[in-house]
């Protein structure tokens, strides 16, 4: 789906016909007290106009860092970004620039955090926050930066938006909070959205309400748009591609219905297996035994051995490899024929 | 960067015991406690020190320079400037330790009753609390002190007699600090789930507020006790300097800085410096340590 | 917010009542216990019961209440307060109206306490932000180690100290080299001069702000550290503003919000420090009226000036809650 005319002011060089995002080996570093903590061990994954892509990971297993990473507002250090490429239509975004990295940010590649409380702030109005954007990036007066923010708050139809415009974060409910938070992130177009469990904070009904807005705006715009989550239930209906994450590496890459499906790693599996469901009614819900390694210290091999049940000698030695599976899905297990079949 | 978890330390410390393993690491509290080791040591045991009497003055030696058995040399009365540098820790130092458990107790006391109660108990005592903390610290304990300076106690003998003015003026103007503390901190441990589950286990109210909620609230208290310390010996000092604490006979590092202030550019130096360095360094590793402590009790504002 | 405003200002009138009478039962409780302070006049000399009465009248010292330890004396006080209500303030022993030397007092205070919060914010802030925005860096330990030692240095040592050293030594050698009139001369003073009213206080001015700055620096560096790593810092960046925008309009703005509210409690602290500068400097300024009633027991000086320096103390701290309130909209006095 690449827009072919597609150009840009601010990285000139970029190939319209590359992918849109193009996420190769990644890897990110913390130093910490207890040595370096290896969060992201080589992610690779791509993004296409108009695509969903949902990362899905437990807590630690390095999905915010690759999100950061590609935003680039890591805070380095303690990051260190140890290696990869960030290809945006082609254009590592990791070597540019701080000047045009700063630039990409907002116009190309923009983000919605988890908690819209403390992701806004709290001493400006939500109006100034917006327009902020608008003047900033595109040196527009105060009136006319906040004409289109009114505009903004309309689309993602929050009510009453021309008197809330100057009201302040915290006098919003969670929902509408979190639609000011899109409402920011989409001002300047962006071509990638990157959402980081956009919906966590919120109550059911209204992570509903906000998933169809998402998945409405990027459908209309062709954005790229980038779901992490915890939750694999929450993007069965929007994502077109999962991608597991563990450990810092991603386990398993699949079209979202083949995924659900028939889960080719046995920790995509498990995580299934953990949603409850209406279907199973009755059934004893299943947790994953154990815990994840700690990241300053993953062991030699694969990093599920010690909680998986297919685990052999081979997985306590060797590091599997992302490799192809089926067409369009990739796994990182020693025994993925076997899990892929139900064995 | 919600998603990078620290990783756990494999033992589960609790944040006491893990600030303790984290205080003896430091060089910084080393020093500063043996510092306050060697200084208590001269606070309650001078004569362990130095053998000359501090009250036995020659004022032929006034200003005399070290000699041998008077290694600091003498003051402008000559007496021994090293005895009384020595002499000097204990009025301060146990002034200073008084206030602070006066201050505690007191403040303390009334902050859990204020936090836990609410209502017309917190008005009251926010009301008696404005009314001492509208009248700064030191204009306070100033006014009070040199009013009453005259009067003798009755009822209080021997060494504390000259202490205890003192000590009660700065503990009047000093618990409402600890009472506001206590009160924030009771007050928000009131709605945690470890209380209410007492309660529900029919626990009386002394019981929960005394057992269960003043430990978890001490904490922001307990970083702060090094640091009024050395902010109580400062004002003792002051005081002192200004004749309104400790008076002569006795001697305090306040009244030989007092004495030793004119001197200064006067050729003689040595009369002021002394009993400002001994001043300096105690109230130093009393901040060192406190600084440490609320480090360790709140690593991530390093 | 009126309402809370309303209501902050009764409790002021209120609290302040209670101080000026605790006050005025301290004072007479002195002269209970210590004696009528008119006996001092005379020295040593026989005086006449007449002549003692009526010095005593002159002085409003002449109620019975003065000789009945424990007595609240609270007909002088309801005519005192009556006088107040006139602005009339009575008169000190020396037969000075004390209204007169409070105004004459007051710009001299001022004009140091205008010096001192000068020092706060410029260089107080400044070198909290700055160490913070360099964490782990040299600047950040130089002002850490800088807030550690005037915390150690009690105030009225580092004044001593600043004196003898600005003032004298180094006051000296300027006056030797640019002769007694030069502005450095009349900068680096050891003692105020009515000459040079306002140079002779900066370094005092700057001594006293000092005094308070560690706690200010502190609470800066704190701040800025807390609001660099919060949410809202990261979203600034991820909307690509610029850092010096990130740094002044999500950061800065954030952080100084709880400094505002140090300053009032700084400004207790100045206030009691103004005592011993004052003295120390012979600066005729509030704190040295108030010292010399005090030693005196001029009782009508003393309540007067600790009365202002109250007042004074709850208008700023209900200005700067007032002002928390404008800066972080989160704040609604209801």
């Amino acid at each position: 789906m690449a827009d072919v005319k597609f150009q840009s002011e601010i990285l000139p060089e970029l190939d319209p016909s590359a992918p849109l995002l193009d996420v190769r080996d990644l890897q990110v570093e913390f130093r910490t007290r207890d040595g370096i903590a290896k969060a992201v061990n080589g992610a690779n994954f791509t993004v296409n106009r108009g695509e969903t892509l949902a990362i899905v990971g437990e807590s630690g297993s390095g999905k915010s860092v690759t999100s950061q990473a590609i935003m680039g507002i890591l805070e380095t250090p303690p990051a260190k970004i140890a290696g990869g490429e960030v290809l945006f239509h082609g254009v590592d975004l990791l070597t540019l620039s701080k000047e045009r990295k700063r630039r990409v940010r907002a116009n190309h590649v923009a983000m919605v955090f988890q908690d819209a409380l403390s992701a806004l702030n709290p001493v400006y109005t939500v109006g100034f926050q917006l327009a902020e954007l608008f003047r900033k990036h595109r040196g527009m007066s105060k009136a006319e930066a906040k004409k289109k923010s009114l505009e903004l708050l309309d689309l993602v139809k929050i009510p009453a938006a021309a008197q809330r415009i100057n009201e302040y974060p915290h006098q919003f409910s969670g929902g509408m909070r979190q639609r000011v938070m899109i409402a920011m992130a989409l001002a300047l177009d962006p071509d990638l959205l990157i959402a980081d469990e956009p919906t966590t904070a919120l109550d059911v009904t209204v992570q509903a309400q906000i998933m169809r807005l998402l998945a409405e705006i990027q459908a209309e715009r062709q954005m790229g748009l980038i779901l992490i989550t915890h939750d694999l239930g929450v993007v069965a209906d929007v994502a077109d591609k999962i991608s597991v994450m563990y450990a810092g590496r991603i386990v398993e890459q699949a079209p979202v219905l083949d995924l659900f499906g028939k889960p080719a790693h046995p920790y995509t599996k498990a995580l299934l297996r953990s949603i409850p469901r209406l279907d199973t009614k009755g059934q004893k819900l299943e947790v994953i035994e154990g815990l994840p390694p700690v990241l300053t210290n993953i062991p030699p091999g694969c990093a599920f051995a010690a909680r998986c049940h297919y685990a052999q000698d081979v997985c306590r030695t060797d590091i599997p490899l992302l490799e192809t599976v089926a067409a369009d899905r990739a796994a990182a297990c020693h025994f993925s024929a076997e899990v892929i079949n139900g064995e | 960067m919600s998603d990078v978890s620290t990783p756990k330390p494999s033992k589960q410390r609790s944040l006491w015991s893990d600030a303790f393993h984290d205080l003896r690491k430091r060089p910084t509290v080393i020093v500063s406690v043996v510092v306050l080791l060697v200084v208590f040591a001269i606070a309650f045991f001078p004569s362990l020190f130095t053998s000359v009497d501090y009250k036995q003055c020659d004022i032929a030696l006034t200003k005399a320079g070290p000699v041998s058995g008077h290694p600091l040399g003498f003051d402008e009365f000559g007496c021994d400037l090293y005895s009384q540098a020595i002499y000097g820790a204990g009025p301060s130092i146990q002034l200073a330790l008084m206030v602070v458990v006066i201050t505690l107790l007191v403040g303390g006391f009334i902050g859990v009753l204020a936090g836990f109660y609410g209502r017309w108990v917190d008005a009251i005592f926010s009301r008696i609390v404005d009314i001492f903390s509208s009248v700064p610290f030191l204009l306070g304990s100033i006014l009070l002190l040199a009013m009453f300076r005259d009067v003798d106690l009755p009822l209080i003998s021997g060494q504390f007699e000259l202490i205890i003015p003192a000590v009660l003026t700065l503990a009047l103007f000093g618990w409402t600090n600890t009472m506001r503390l206590i009160r924030a901190s009771v007050m928000e441990a009131r709605s945690q789930d470890y209380v209410h589950a007492a309660r529900s286990l029919g626990a009386a109210d002394g019981r929960i507020m005394f057992r269960h909620i003043l430990p978890n609230a001490m904490a922001p208290v307990v970083s702060l006790i090094p640091l009024s310390i050395g902010g109580l010996i400062s004002a003792e000092a002051t005081l002192s300097f200004l004749g309104l604490g400790i008076k002569p006979p006795s001697i305090t590092w306040g009244i030989m800085i007092s004495n030793g202030a004119g001197w200064f550019t006067g050729g003689y130096p040595r009369l002021l410096i002394v009993p400002s360095i001994f001043l300096i360094v105690t109230v130093l590793a009393f901040v060192l340590l406190g600084d440490a402590i609320r480090d360790a009790l709140d690593p991530k504002l390093r | 917010m009126g309402r809370y405003v309303i209501r902050r200002l009764l409790q002021a009138v209120l609290t302040l009542s209670v101080v000026l009478f605790m006050l005025h039962y301290l004072m007479s409780l002195a002269i209970q216990i210590n004696g009528n302070p008119v006996r001092t006049f005379f020295g040593d000399k026989p005086v006449s019961d007449e002549l003692l009465q009526a010095t005593m009248e002159k002085f409003n010292l002449d109620d019975p209440c003065l000789k009945s330890v424990g007595d609240p004396c609270w007909g002088m006080f309801t005519d005192r307060m009556q006088q107040w209500s006139h602005f009339d303030f009575g008169t000190d022993f020396q037969s000075v109206k004390i209204g007169d030397s409070i105004a004459n007092a007051i710009p001299v205070t001022l004009t140091i306490f205008a010096i001192t919060t000068v020092v706060w914010a410029l260089f107080g802030v400044t070198a909290g932000v700055l160490a913070a925005m360099n964490r782990g860096r040299f600047i950040d330990y130089l002002v850490r180690i800088g807030t550690t030692f005037t915390l150690a240095i009690p105030g009225f040592l580092m004044l001593i100290l600043v004196q003898n050293i600005f003032g004298v030594i180094i006051g000296n050698w300027f006056r030797e080299q640019f002769g007694r009139e030069s502005f450095l001369s009349l900068i680096f003073q050891p003692t105020y001069s009515a000459k040079a009213p306002f140079l002779s206080l900066v370094i005092p001015g700057i001594a006293l702000g000092v005094f308070g700055i560690a706690g200010i620096t502190r609470l800066s560096r704190t701040s800025m550290l807390e609001n660099l790593r919060s949410d809202f810092v990261r979203t600034a960046k991820a909307k690509g503003l610029k850092r010096t925008r990130v740094t002044i309009v999500h950061t800065l703005r954030n952080s100084l919000i709880p400094v505002v509210t140090v300053i009032g409690f700084a400004l207790g602290d100045a206030l009691g420090g103004s005592v011993v500068l004052e003295g120390l400097y012979n600066i005729p300024g509030l704190g040295l009226l108030a010292f010399n009633g005090v030693k005196t027991n001029d009782t009508a000086v003393v309540i007067a000036v600790v009365a202002l320096a109250s007042v004074v103390f709850m208008v700023t701290n209900l200005i700067v809650d007032l002002f928390y309130a404008v800066l972080d909209p989160r704040i609604r006095y209801e």
